[in-house]
């Protein structure tokens, strides 16, 4: 962490290291999951709940079993994905609010290209082939889709949120009727609005017999650690934050604001593409209505929680991962319903929004530099 | 600073002590331990509906054959498979999954813990019997028939409507027929109008309220003055739209006087799953050890009258109760094949 590092004069001892921690980007998310998680149990008690068993049962659920980290895992997949999507467009000062969008159009051509490729060239494809167009064209399908309301930004200075959220409703309805009708398993006995399962050329193996862990989980790790050398290694990663930053100092630097606008957005747009492609490569086998809903909206609040850095968005990934698998367990020992969690997490999202709460609450001066999120009309 | 410092420390403290106190549960892996799990479809255990009918079905267990019991809600259906598990993995004896969308995941689990004994309500095992493995479904055609002869001894212009989901879901379309073969066993001249939302994709047939009372209202502008509504949203759109334009009105599954607050003074009835009696008696079967595989056919039957109980003279309650028997004994056929030809 850079900004501990620079400060030298901080006490010896452990009252220095708590100093320290104070001053790092990651205690404002970490007070805000215990604040949240506190009064998550004082809610719990008032309901009748014993706080400390569920929050076992959480756990166990979670992390308690092999089993149970698989689980977590495959959550956590297309979370830290879709999670790094819209941090890579906030960095660019963009607000990506169509990474659902952007996944379920992934997700469909991921789908297409698994089922259909084989029969319509008539021969069987291998594997590597099959895979990386089936993950490559829906990756595309997603940058394409995020990038049209880059250049209605860039070019027309139509705002990102309202063209995205729009947007999403284009390619969520768009979605709907394919696989209502073009697309839908042909099978008889079928009665479900989905695609046919894709062939086995086109999916990714599971990291272990018996676990539901696919390599998806890996290549997203992975991936998190790309954009953190492209954005903070690369000439275009740093066009990207200093657009994001300042777009007008950016300009007088001589970067090309524009197009480095509509390349945020298909640099998102192929990361939130991404998660559709591997849910469905790597987990469903097919594409089928209703299995996504939400990973995009969740992956704001994946974003903010970590921070908007990759290091970060992986961490809050698997915190969600990890409560809405865990809930399972937790409702299944104590019989708390699961909406707690949905509570839980809000209160978390509140803490690190509004985090002027807990650093008032935990007496943490304000020394961190702000967040610029998304910039205004016009910015 | 300090404070900061404090709470830290407590925290870490509690975290130490805390799995001592952990939760403790009784142990299904026991021979003598009979437990009892229940998976619902996306949504509560309390929805008055399918859930909760099931759910009663399990407690009459905890109660007659003192059964454990424990429910799971699910939340996101990618979880139907991790639920299922849940219980199977705790050694549960029997799994009780709701709902004809958890038919995938039941079937693909019972092979893999071959001592559980899976109930799938509205499963139909069309694929083939798995030796631990029942589907709880019902004669809909009965339930229909019931109704639609309710609806044409109570119809005074002779016209009765039905709104369903698509006609591509089986069950929905044997309620649809099963009530124009009530109507017409009834009063061959009386005209029944039968709508099915096939127009529209499987994402919105059954979540189309607007639609379904607007189509009732239609039907009843066109002289209908009993309307039976049957498909999730769509059909309770109808029934409510029927009652707000003030014609008769009919529920569909359970017996939605409960569920339908701003229906229930025109509900006449509701063509009913018999769902609690049907999952008691396959839990009953499964510890005396003889569970059946394969369909198991639960009872239909019809809700009591309720608010209109005085409307309903008592040759028509006498005939209902008639038919009624019929259909269970089987002297009476609705002559409705199980899938749409």
């Amino acid at each position: 962490m850079p900004e501990t590092e620079k400060n030298n004069s901080h006490p010896r001892g452990f009252a220095g290291l708590l100093k320290a921690a104070a001053d790092a980007p990651l205690i404002i998310p970490i007070l805000a999951i215990l604040t949240a998680m506190i009064i998550g149990g004082v809610i719990i008690a008032l309901v009748g709940g014993n706080p400390f068993a569920a929050y076992i049962g959480l756990f166990q659920g979670s992390f308690g079993s092999l089993k149970a980290i698989s689980e977590t895992a495959v959550w956590a997949t297309p979370y830290i994905l879709a999670g790094l999507a819209v941090s890579l467009a906030f960095k660019g000062g963009l607000f990506n609010i169509g990474a659902e969008g952007q996944l379920a159009l992934g997700a469909v051509m991921a789908a297409w290209i698994g089922y259909a490729l084989p029969d319509m060239l008539g021969v069987s494809l291998p594997k590597v082939v099959h895979l990386t167009l089936s993950v490559g064209l829906g990756m595309l399908t997603g940058a394409l889709w995020a990038a049209i309301p880059g250049w209605l930004k860039a070019y027309t200075g139509g705002h990102e949120v309202i063209n995205t959220i729009m947007m999403n409703y284009i390619a969520l309805n768009l979605t709907s009727f394919l696989l209502n009708g073009p697309m839908k398993d042909p099978n008889p006995l079928n009665v479900s609005a989905r695609t046919p399962e894709i062939a086995p050329s086109a999916r990714l193996s599971p990291l272990f017999e018996g676990l539901r862990v696919h390599w998806g989980f890996i290549i997203a790790l992975l991936i998190a650690v790309l954009v953190w050398w492209l954005l903070w290694k690369t000439t275009l990663g740093f066009e990207i934050r200093t657009v994001g930053a300042n777009p007008d100092g950016a300009k007088y630097a001589g970067i090309n604001v524009k197009r480095t606008i509509v390349l945020t957005m298909a640099l998102s747009g192929l990361l939130a593409g991404m998660a559709g492609t591997i849910e469905v490569t790597g987990l469903n086998y097919r594409h089928e209505l209703g299995f996504s809903i939400g990973y995009g909206f969740d992956a704001i609040a994946i974003a903010l929680l970590g921070k908007t850095h990759p290091a970060g968005v992986v961490l809050a990934s698997i915190l969600f991962a990890a409560m809405r698998n865990g809930g399972t367990r937790m409702q299944f020992l104590t019989q708390i319903p699961v909406d707690i969690i949905s509570v839980i997490q809000a209160l978390i999202l509140l803490f690190v929004a509004a985090d002027a709460i807990i650093r008032y609450v935990y007496r943490i001066r304000g020394s961190e530099e702000k967040l610029v999120l998304t910039r205004g009309w016009g910015g | 600073m300090k404070k900061l410092y404090l709470v830290l420390t407590v925290l870490v403290l509690a975290a130490l002590v805390l799995p001592a106190c952990g939760p403790t549960t009784p142990d299904c892996t026991k021979e003598e331990v009979f437990c009892v799990g229940l998976v619902t479809d996306v949504g509560k255990i309390d929805d008055k509906s399918f859930n909760q009918s099931a759910w009663e079905g399990v407690k009459q267990a905890e109660s007659e054959l003192g059964a454990i019991v424990q429910y799971i809600e699910t939340t996101d259906a990618k979880d139907y498979a991790k639920n299922i598990a849940t219980f199977a993995d705790e050694g549960y004896d029997v799994i009780v999954t709701v709902g004809f969308n958890l038919g995938v995941d039941t079937r693909a689990a019972a092979p893999t813990y071959p001592n559980v004994k899976f109930i799938g309500i509205d499963q139909d095992q069309f694929e083939g019997t798995i030796d631990n493995v029942s589907g709880l479904v019902f004669p809909e055609d009965q339930a229909g028939f019931l109704v639609g002869a309710l609806a044409a001894m109570m119809t005074e212009t002779g016209k009765v409507g039905g709104v369903f989901g698509t006609d591509a879901v089986p069950p929905v379309w044997r309620f649809g027929e099963g009530y124009r073969a009530g109507a017409a066993y009834i009063d061959p001249a009386v005209e029944v109008f039968v709508v099915y939302h096939s127009d529209v994709g499987f994402d919105k047939t059954f979540t189309d309220p607007e639609w379904g009372a607007a189509t009732a209202k239609s039907m009843i502008d066109q002289g209908a003055d009993v309307i039976f509504g049957g498909g999730g949203k769509t059909g309770n759109g109808a029934v409510e739209g029927a009652a707000q334009a003030g014609a008769y009105a009919i529920g569909v599954d359970s017996d939605q006087y409960y569920t339908l607050p701003n229906a229930a003074p025109r509900l006449l009835s509701s063509a009913m799953k018999l769902i609690t009696p049907g999952v008691f008696d396959l839990i009953k079967l499964a510890k005396d050890g003889s569970f059946p595989a394969g369909n198991f056919y639960g009872d239909a039957g019809y809700a009591p009258y309720h608010d209109l109980d005085s409307m309903v003279p008592a040759e028509v309650k006498a005939k209902m109760e008639e038919i009624a028997a019929a259909l269970l004994d089987g002297s009476l056929k609705t002559n409705v094949p199980p899938v749409k030809p």
